[in-house]
């Protein structure tokens, strides 16, 4: 593999760092604008209720106050998958914390006065907080507008090959259903949107959203505007994972006040609003079942699924497009079928958070992997080598495998946790180790008719090179990489780079940023970019030079012909030259990078990314028995990212992630009681802090990928996946019984070891519970 | 607008308060900033800081006796190098109190008046046997710790009364501990937490108990000391069977909720198992036994190192 480059491969801190750690990085709720209002939401306390009527007459009389909407006074159109959902709830509320009314007015105090006087008759209706029990005949009807059955939002069937006959064949099988909780991306920026018309009328949006031209278009089908007079701009990100992907009510709720009041209105979540308002991670529950030979092939797969969608369709409803390829892909598995129901209940809904339902998947999938070894008396690890897919694979849902490190992955966590020397061994000390590996989309994922980017560069006479990206930073690290991409294809030093891409009236069309498809789409889509500039660039020299422009070479920003040490040109210099003449031309390139890929037929076969990346964690844990508390005492990672761009950023996406999932393995949760979060603050939700974290130790594997800018895949998600089902396991290994649900708290493990139970879905009638072998 | 006063004395915050109806005490602020926050303390009412008063300061010692004024911040409790070794469990409440920001904020008189059923320091004042002053109008009063918090967010302090600092003393030949059962590590209150106290006759493991106290945080709306110790463990080191019978006695005072941080089952039964624990580290200090300094936040001995291979 190349390694002679210039700038790819080095560890860069962040660009965007030194602003960020210092305080000077403006967000949007720190703008300030002449006569921004401010903006509050009236919300649902009620998980079901009729509304009977909503006055706002006293809010309206308050001096002070400039626009206060509600259902009855706005045209809104609906949103949401199925068009399940309307920014303003109209006739019934179906969660607590939906939309009832809103306000603009001078002052936060003000507009939380304005929201009291507002007066909301509800008439209450049954509700249903349990994704099981709404499915029963007789639950309440969630949308009974729609034509649905049962609260049955979607389904998402998929099956290949003979089931009945990879039983008959399978030497043992092993079945148990294994269960997630309700959590939240919880960014340290909260939800902000600032929006204001013109007096031609047109729209202005600043908000930190990730999906800017969909959110334009999605902004204008439902509020009837022209969406080529809609401007997004996106300041500085605090934070996403995932949360600010989705249009959301209140981003309509914004616009419509601003355009009742004829004032810019902003409107920021509290940290409250920020886990009742936004969006969350949909639990989601498995009943699984793997068979395998007796020599360990696996056989088959076979999950039934509910997916515990909350009151609408968000991003969350599509989850499953994730798990269903852990669940038909992770290792060779070839027969495999895949039933799932996304049922409403009468909570928050699921947007997309990090790692998209490969968490939920792999919990379920991974810690059968163990079940399996162990019933077949196989290492684990074997096991997986024995299954892991490889290049060249094809997977039933039509994944083309191309680079592929999972074996490497694999056996450097194995290795460097003196796995073969530890796992199983460590029963007395209550210590155990386990394991969990992943394939995640790391080639864009094509969603949509495009799953393409857009890139400009420019070349300035300083010698300033600006890169004009259609994708957006949320603090993952993207800027940095594309502008190492750009400065290493140009040969120009990385401080000569910048990259904008926070306004859609200048960049370039891009999905969005999702899918961990940023580095590869947006990083291919400026490598091209950059490409046609040096082109020019060298043109431009090969004038000065009088040389052809092939035999030249660009390093460090000096033009050279090899084996002639004079004849040089820096860089600036070959653009001034095309600049500062009659008939003078500037340096202006661009390109749009769409990856080779399909969208899934209604079979859900397609290869819909351009790669695959993989990755394994050996997690060890120190159990105390007789408090349930689990001490996570080292992460071991591996990490297959096809060429790591930048290092260091790839390690600290891996180590958040990592992190994040330790969170959600053994403290993250939002439980929910009649249909509220009772502690919606971050000093009750259980996100880890730095005594939480282990020590993480990564190896970052480099397969070098045929299609990604410089061999790189997508990482952004990778670190998430695997810790619910590595710390899982590694439980099991130390005091043995396995953690069937997470978050693992002390209560619930204390309660699995006394009892000794094998199955832990409460109130799940439905599922098969117990692991038999046969 | 909120009136904010900032008194040198003891005596000037108590005419204040009493010329201010309905006016608040603020100290580290880190309860009542979110109460006020939240609505569950009146947002306009004066406030009246009483981290200007000298007299309320310090952690000190004199012979045997400590004195921890009620503005003495979390912090300065848990890097008293004779507080870790002479009242220990004091030190393991302190470090373990939110984060080390919180800590250097918060005070000793706000968690105690803050009467909170998980308050961290009330259980170690309790077993340490500590007595508050509290300043009213009418003079001081003094008071035992335990009879201070009568409910949850409630206290025997009348309006218009500061405390002004805890005494408590620490002998020869004692040792107590602090344990507790969190969620997460660090930054959680506790599900359960649990102090020890043991006086002995001597050193060495054959060290008889003379007197002993336990005292159990967020498992009833106070902390509650468990009674009966003395006729369990009276006149004899602390054995298995001793400490099985602490733990049973311990579990049997609890009156708990189940709520985030636990089920009520689950921290009844932990709170058995931690004192046992804090019981036989308390023991160990007090008989000259004990050389580890601070003890593992849950009291189980644990390496926390792996000795997997790191790059
Ligand atoms: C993020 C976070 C984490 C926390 N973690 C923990 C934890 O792990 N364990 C725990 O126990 N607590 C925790 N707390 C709560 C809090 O920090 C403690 O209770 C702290 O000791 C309160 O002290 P303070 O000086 O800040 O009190 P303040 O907020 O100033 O006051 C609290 C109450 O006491 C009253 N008061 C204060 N001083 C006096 C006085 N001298 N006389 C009369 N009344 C007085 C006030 O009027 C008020 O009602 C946490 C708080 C936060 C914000």
């Amino acid at each position: 593999m190349r390694s002679d480059y210039a700038v790819v491969g080095k560890r860069i801190p962040k660009l965007d760092a030194p602003d960020k750690v210092t305080g000077r990085t403006v967000y949007a709720d720190d703008l300030k604008l002449s006569g921004l209002l401010t903006a509050a939401i009236k919300r649902s306390p009620h998980p079901h209720a009729r509304i009977l009527s909503v006055d706002v007459s006293a809010a309206e009389a308050l001096p002070g106050v400039y626009a206060v909407i509600h259902a009855g006074n706005v045209t809104q159109r609906p949103f949401g998958f199925g068009h399940d959902n309307t920014p303003l709830k109209d006739r019934v509320v179906r969660c607590v914390g939906d939309e009832v009314a809103a306000v603009a007015a001078v002052d936060a105090a003000t507009a939380q006065r304005a929201l009291d006087l507002i007066s909301v008759d509800y008439e209450l209706l049954p509700a249903v907080d349990d994704p099981f029990e709404a499915l029963q005949p007789g639950a309440p009807r969630i949308h009974d507008e729609l034509d649905i059955e049962g609260n049955v939002s979607m389904e998402w069937n998929f099956q290949t090959g003979d089931l009945a006959e990879a039983e008959r064949r399978s030497a043992v099988i092993v079945s148990g259903s294994y269960s997630s909780p309700q959590a939240a991306p919880a960014p340290i920026e909260t939800h902000v949107v600032i929006a204001g018309f013109d007096a031609d009328g047109a729209l202005e949006v600043i908000s930190p959203v990730h999906m800017v031209f969909m959110y334009r278009k999605e902004l204008a089908d439902c509020l009837g505007l022209d969406w080529r007079r809609i401007t997004v701009r996106q300041p500085p990100v605090g934070g996403s994972f995932g949360g600010k992907i989705d249009i959301d009510a209140h981003d309509f709720i914004a616009v419509m006040l601003a355009r009742a009041a004829r004032r810019p209105v902003k409107l920021a979540m509290s940290r409250e609003e920020e886990f009742t308002g936004t969006r969350t991670r949909q639990p989601i529950h498995f009943q699984l079942r793997t068979g395998a030979a007796a020599d360990g092939t696996l056989l088959f797969r076979h999950a039934e699924v509910v997916s515990d969608n909350g009151a609408y369709n968000a991003w969350g409803s599509h989850a499953l497009l994730v798990a269903m390829n852990t669940v038909t892909s992770m290792y060779r598995v070839g027969t495999s079928r895949l039933n799932a129901k996304v049922v409403y209940t009468n909570k928050n809904y699921g947007g997309s958070v990090r790692g998209f339902g490969n968490p939920q998947a792999t919990f379920a999938v991974e810690q059968q992997m163990e079940e399996l070894a162990d019933a077949l008396g196989m290492d684990p690890m074997d096991l997986r080598l024995k299954n892991a897919n490889r290049p060249g694979d094809v997977t039933p849902q039509g994944l083309e495998i191309t680079s592929c490190g999972l074996s490497e992955c694999l056996e450097t966590v194995r290795r460097k946790s003196s796995w073969d020397q530890r796992r199983g061994r460590m029963r007395r000390q209550h210590r155990g180790l386990g394991a969990a590996a992943y394939v995640h989309v790391g080639g864009g994922a094509r969603i949509y008719g495009s799953d393409g980017c857009g890139a400009m560069t420019k070349i300035d006479d300083s010698g300033r090179v600006a890169l004009i990206s259609g994708s957006s930073e949320l603090g993952q690290g993207s800027e940095t990489a594309l502008a190492m991409i750009v400065a290493e294809t140009l040969g120009v030093p990385l401080e000569a780079v910048s990259v904008s891409h926070d306004d859609t009236d200048v960049k370039p069309w891009d999905v969005g940023v999702h899918a961990s498809r940023t580095t590869f789409v947006a990083g291919n889509a400026a490598r091209m970019a950059a490409a046609k500039a040096r082109d020019e660039l060298l043109k431009g020299a090969a004038e000065v030079l009088d040389r052809p422009a092939r035999s030249l070479t660009i390093r460090d920003g000096v033009i050279s012909v090899p084996g002639e040490p004079t004849a040089t040109l820096r860089y600036e210099k070959a653009v001034r030259r095309r600049l500062l003449r009659e008939g003078s031309s500037i340096i202006m390139t661009s390109a749009f990078y769409d990856p080779p890929t399909q969208r899934q037929d209604e079979n859900y076969v397609g290869n819909i990314s351009a790669s695959y990346g993989f990755g394994a964690h050996v997690v060890e844990v120190e159990v105390d028995p007789d408090t349930g508390m689990v001490r996570v005492l080292g992460l071991w990672a591996a990490h297959d990212v096809g060429r790591a761009i930048n290092p260091m950023s790839c390690e600290g996406q891996i180590e958040g992630g990592a992190v994040m999932g330790v969170g959600l393995a053994l403290s993250e949760e939002l439980p929910v009681e009649d249909g509220r979060f009772p502690a919606p603050n971050l000093h009750d939700y259980g996100m880890p802090t730095a005594m939480d974290a282990p020590p993480i130790d990564v190896t970052l594997i480099e397969t070098a990928d045929e299609l990604g800018p410089f061999g790189a895949k997508g990482i952004g998600e990778g670190g998430i996946i695997l810790p619910p089902a590595a710390i899982a396991n590694a439980v099991a290994d130390a005091v043995g019984v396995r953690p069937r649900s997470y978050p693992i708290r002390p209560w619930k493990l204390r309660r699995w070891i006394e009892t000794g139970e094998r199955s832990h879905v409460d109130k799940r009638p439905q599922l098969v519970r117990d692991v038999n072998a046969r | 607008m909120t009136s904010y006063y900032r008194p040198g004395s003891a005596s000037e915050a108590v005419a204040i308060l009493a010329a201010n109806p309905g006016a608040m005490v603020i100290a580290g602020g880190t309860d009542l900033v979110i109460d006020r926050r939240l609505g569950r303390a009146d947002p306009r009412a004066p406030l009246v800081d009483v981290t200007g008063i000298n007299e309320l300061r310090g952690v000190r010692w004199d012979g045997d006796e400590l004195h921890l004024g009620a503005t003495a911040t979390i912090s300065a409790i848990e890097s008293d190098p004779a507080v870790i070794v002479r009242t220990s469990a004091l030190a393991e409440a302190a470090r373990v109190l939110g984060s080390v920001q919180i800590r250097n904020m918060a005070t000793l008189g706000g968690n105690l008046c803050t009467a909170s059923p998980a308050a961290e320091m009330v259980p170690p004042l309790m077993v340490h046997d500590a007595v508050a002053a509290i300043r009213g109008p009418a003079g001081e009063r003094r008071q035992a710790v335990a009879d201070v918090v009568t409910g949850p967010r409630t206290t025997i302090l009348a309006s218009g009364e500061i405390l002004t600092n805890v005494r408590l003393r620490a002998p020869a030949l004692s040792g107590s501990c602090y344990l507790r059962q969190t969620v997460r590590w660090a930054m959680d209150l506790a599900g359960v937490g649990v102090a020890a106290w043991v006086l002995t006759d001597g050193t060495g493991r054959e060290a008889a108990v003379q007197e002993a106290r336990v005292a159990l945080g967020a498992v009833a709306p106070t902390a509650v000391l468990v009674p009966g110790l003395e006729s369990l463990l009276a006149g004899a080191p602390p054995t298995t069977e001793r400490l099985g019978a602490v733990s049973a006695a311990a579990s049997a005072a609890c009156e708990p909720i189940s709520d985030t941080r636990g089920t009520a089952e689950h921290r009844r039964h932990v709170a058995g198992v931690l004192a046992a624990r804090a019981l036989s580290i308390a023991h160990a200090r007090a008989a000259g036994l004990w050389s580890g300094g601070l003890a593992p936040v849950n009291g189980r001995a644990s390496a926390v190192t792996s000795s997997g291979e790191r790059a």
